[in-house]
């Protein structure tokens, strides 16, 4: 049971980089794994394509107009999946 | 769910040596401590990840009792891991990881460590672990949170520690600790033996909830801390090992595998060595990771529970443990019909003294 990400812990503005620790695990094009401190998380595959552009120097912003570009999709929702799922990883300490 | 077809194991516990300097009352090591004197060698371990890794293994848990008692085999089972693209994680109460050790392992591509202490407090901290350690544990936490490594935080809880949660809150900060377990005693090997000792009230319980309620909203997104229950306050067991035989295994020091670090417990298995056998053929075939498998070894109230898919019928060792039957209901779930010796457990008169985890106590 999480809350949504709210203003404080905003993902909007910073670029998004792993946390000590964490570090994405795939395999073909199938299996992608978030391997974190004690523990493997099963990602699915919108879930790898947005941790796939975590690289220390993209922001939000960035990934989102990327996989817009990408898959040809409006921009609006693909920001808002991508502040969900980032602002999720980084309140559990997973990512920066 | 019946399974044809083994699942990949995702995790690899290696205890490496049951050896430690300590003598934590709440170990869930085996209580036969010396049964496992004769440990595998370093490129016995080696082999045993690689299998692993072909398994499909992703993380490797390098504990024991105290892995770094055997610095070398860490070293090159971090070496071993690191080649096969595995996350590593050491698991120590720290005393020995000085400045020299801690940068091999770094450099050998050590992922996370996990540093446990017993207590905030030095006096309590080294009563519980029998030995004065608790200065060096704290030198050894701020070497790692110095260090380009990430760094996990553990506090076992029971009764004689569970009311200086706030105080282990505080020592945390004081770090910068980012990730924080609280967790309470699972009562297995040597726990189960000091459980009326260790049982924490349920109003200890209660005041935790809300202790740890408090300080995550304080310390949202600078510190993640994980509260864990002792099961038998609770309605509903644990999925224990997210099933038996389902994703983890473990290795003991003398190369018995196990579908679970608690699993020595049941003396109506056969558990396999590597040594004998193949991973893969222990892991996918034999009796003993087959034995709980899936869904079809049920009993009732498990078979027709909705649940059955959520906990897996709970924790086989604990069923093993409290009720002599590893194939039972685990007691710890409200359907069954001995889960009031729970209550009845966590009532009981603790007794002044605990028994401290040693070696040699099973041979006298």
């Amino acid at each position: 049971m999480r809350r949504p990400c709210n203003a404080e812990c905003s993902v909007n503005a910073d670029a998004l980089r792993y946390a000590r620790g964490v570090r994405l695990h795939t395999e073909g094009d199938d299996v992608a794994w978030l391997l974190v401190p004690e523990g493997v998380l099963d990602l699915n595959a919108s879930a790898r394509a947005v941790l796939e552009l975590v690289d220390g120097t993209r922001t939000v912003d960035d990934i989102a107009a990327l996989l817009a570009q990408r898959y040809d999709a409006p921009i609006d929702e693909l920001r808002t999946d991508v502040v969900s799922l980032c602002g999720s990883l980084r309140e559990r300490g997973f990512l920066q | 769910m019946t399974l044809s077809v083994a699942p990949r194991p995702l995790s690899l516990l290696c205890e490496l040596t049951y050896r430690c300097n300590l003598q934590c009352p709440y170990c869930y090591n085996p209580r036969n401590l010396s049964a496992y004197r004769d440990e595998l060698l370093d490129e016995q371990w080696q082999d045993v990840i690689h299998q692993a890794a072909d398994l499909g293994v992703l993380q490797v848990h390098l504990s024991g009792g105290e892995p770094t008692l055997r610095p070398k085999t860490v070293l090159a089972a971090i070496e071993s891991a690191t080649q096969r693209g595995i996350y590593t994680n050491l698991i120590t109460q720290g005393t020995f990881l000085d400045d020299e050790l801690l940068d091999r392992y770094i450099a050998a591509g050590l992922d996370h460590v996990q540093i446990s202490i017993q207590a905030p407090q030095t006096e309590l901290a080294d009563q519980i672990a029998g030995a004065h350690v608790h200065e060096r544990k704290l030198q050894a936490i701020e070497r790692v949170r110095s260090r380009n490594v990430a760094l996990t935080l553990n506090c076992v809880l029971h009764r004689a520690n569970h009311d200086l949660m706030p105080q282990v809150i505080e020592l945390a900060e004081r770090f910068g600790i980012r990730k924080l377990e609280l967790a309470n005693t699972q009562f297995y090997g040597w726990a189960f033996t000091n459980r009326s000792w260790l049982m924490p009230t349920l109003e200890q319980v209660r005041a935790g909830e809300r202790i740890v309620a408090q300080a995550q909203e304080r310390l949202r997104g600078r510190m993640e801390i994980t509260y864990v229950l002792p099961d038998y306050y609770e309605d509903w067991p644990k999925p224990c090992m997210h099933g038996w035989g389902n994703a983890f295994m473990t290795v003991t020091p003398n190369g018995t595998v196990l579908p679970c670090p608690a699993a020595a417990a049941i003396t109506t298995l056969r558990f396999e060595n590597v040594r004998e056998h193949p991973l893969s053929w222990i892991w996918t075939s034999s009796d003993s990771f087959t034995a709980y498998r899936g869904t079809d070894w049920m009993p009732e109230p498990c078979r027709s529970c909705e649940r059955r898919e959520i906990d897996f019928g709970g924790c086989r060792c604990q069923a093993f443990e409290v009720l002599g039957d590893a194939g039972l209901t685990d007691p710890a779930c409200i359907k069954s019909s001995h889960h009031a010796l729970m209550a009845q457990a966590s009532h009981e008169k603790p007794p002044a003294r605990f028994v401290p985890r040693r070696m040699t106590a099973d041979r006298t």
